[in-house]
């Protein structure tokens, strides 16, 4: 398989998206840059052992996860919430608010969001994958893919309701 | 289907994915064109996600990124095995020219002494799963060994008076590296990081190189085909005295 594909072609047609969702997940470009090259090191490594060369970018990125997730070392098992705890959790926020930051204040929001939220956030925002792939890279159930996006977005609206409301404040003339 | 039903099915889709033939979906935007507050929140909802999409795929990618991941794969599996030797001897000498042409348009691929050392200072200070707790230095050796990694070093002046805790195998650009751990007795450690003299573009000499990075002293220097790379508090004694 490693022989069959190209491996220049497959960094330039992933290292940017990977990179992406590497840097919503740590918030450091280093680190971030350490993600993406283990990533490609291990497919450089294990790559041949993939059957469906149509698999090569879910591959990429659950390694991606993996990688971060042993780098994290986390023991604290994630908790699940249901989709219907989330609607009234769902605050009005217009969308100008976010289209007046930049991409490193939409990271930074990300980053304020729970952990456990944000890479399925990152992966639904960055590349639109239906949720079905989400759920084989994150390998967690499509229900629980479906429930932790809702429960992020609603945690980054609020997040973002929050932070225009001081900024509203601070402005505010005074008297 | 109720208004928070709605909201709910809603929240969640992309207009212009499958999840449009999703029954619950159907029904919900049919909803929300007899329902106008409900339609408001879905079309500035829709709005909200176009907008953070965007700007998430607004982020820029480091130059030398694509490069690094590049220059890594060579070091892995190097091209010239699977090419004739004239071919690659003719790939040698391009890349020379190209290289000796552009030198400074080419953005700095980081595989040189300075970065080994910030990186396995970034590794010795984040949290770290030992791969073999011992205290017996053999044991280390034939673990290190086993998996690829610098066996057969040699333990820096001072070193075999500490504490020893065990060993990691970490790695370096596709390069593997001993990671040998110390306790002073103090709640401080100190690492002995070893790895191929070749992994390193500028191996530092045979005389130690001491420098602090971040809150760590280091000393590193090159014996025989392994580079060492000793890190501790600054306080250390060992690192002081180098190899």
């Amino acid at each position: 398989m490693t022989d069959e594909l190209d491996f220049e072609g497959l960094v330039n047609l992933h290292y940017v998206s990977l990179y992406r969702f590497a840097l919503s997940l740590t918030r450091k470009e280093s680190d971030a840059c350490d993600l993406t090259q283990q990533t490609f090191y291990v497919w450089a490594n294990k790559g041949h052992q993939l059957r469906d060369v149509s698999k090569v970018k879910s591959w990429l990125f659950t390694t991606l996860h993996r990688e971060f997730l042993e780098t994290q070392r986390r023991k604290t098992r994630f908790p699940h919430y249901e989709l219907e705890e989330v609607t009234h959790e769902l605050p009005n926020v217009e969308p100008e608010l976010v289209n007046r930051l930049d991409s490193s204040a939409v990271l930074s929001l990300l980053a304020q969001v729970d952990p456990i939220f944000q890479a399925p956030v990152a992966l639904f925002y960055l590349e639109e994958y239906p949720y079905k792939e989400i759920a084989e890279i994150l390998t967690i159930p499509m229900g629980t893919v479906k429930s932790r996006i809702a429960r992020g977005i609603a945690q980054l609206q609020a997040i973002l309701a929050k932070t225009a409301e001081t900024t509203r404040g601070l402005r505010k003339p005074t008297a | 289907m109720n208004h928070d039903e709605a909201k709910k099915a809603l929240l969640l889709h992309r207009p212009g994915r499958a999840e449009e033939r999703d029954e619950q979906i159907a029904q919900a935007l049919e909803q929300a064109k007899r329902d106008p507050e409900l339609r408001r929140w879905f079309e500035q909802t829709s709005r909200f996600h176009e907008a953070l999409a965007e700007k998430l795929q607004q982020i820029p990618v480091p130059a030398d990124l694509k490069e690094a991941i590049l220059a890594q794969r060579r070091i892995v599996r190097p091209i010239w095995w699977q090419q004739p030797v004239w071919l690659a001897a003719a790939a040698v000498i391009v890349i020379l020219l190209s290289l000796s042409a552009f030198w400074f348009q080419q953005p700095r691929i980081r595989d040189h002494f300075s970065d080994y050392r910030v990186r396995m200072v970034r590794v010795a200070s984040r949290k770290y799963r030992m791969d073999l707790a011992t205290n017996n230095l053999n044991a280390v050796q034939q673990f290190m060994a086993r998996r690829g990694a610098p066996a057969d070093f040699v333990l820096a002046r001072g070193l075999e008076q500490l504490h020893l805790t065990g060993g990691v195998v970490s790695n370096w650009r596709g390069n593997p590296v001993s990671m040998v751990c110390f306790d002073r007795g103090d709640k401080q450690m100190v690492f002995l990081f070893v790895v191929a003299r070749t992994a390193i573009k500028d191996a530092p000499p045979q005389s130690a190189e001491v420098a602090k990075i971040n809150k760590l002293l280091t000393s590193g220097w090159s014996d025989g085909d392994k580079t060492y790379l000793l890190a501790g508090p600054e306080d250390s004694a060992v690192l002081r005295r180098g190899q």
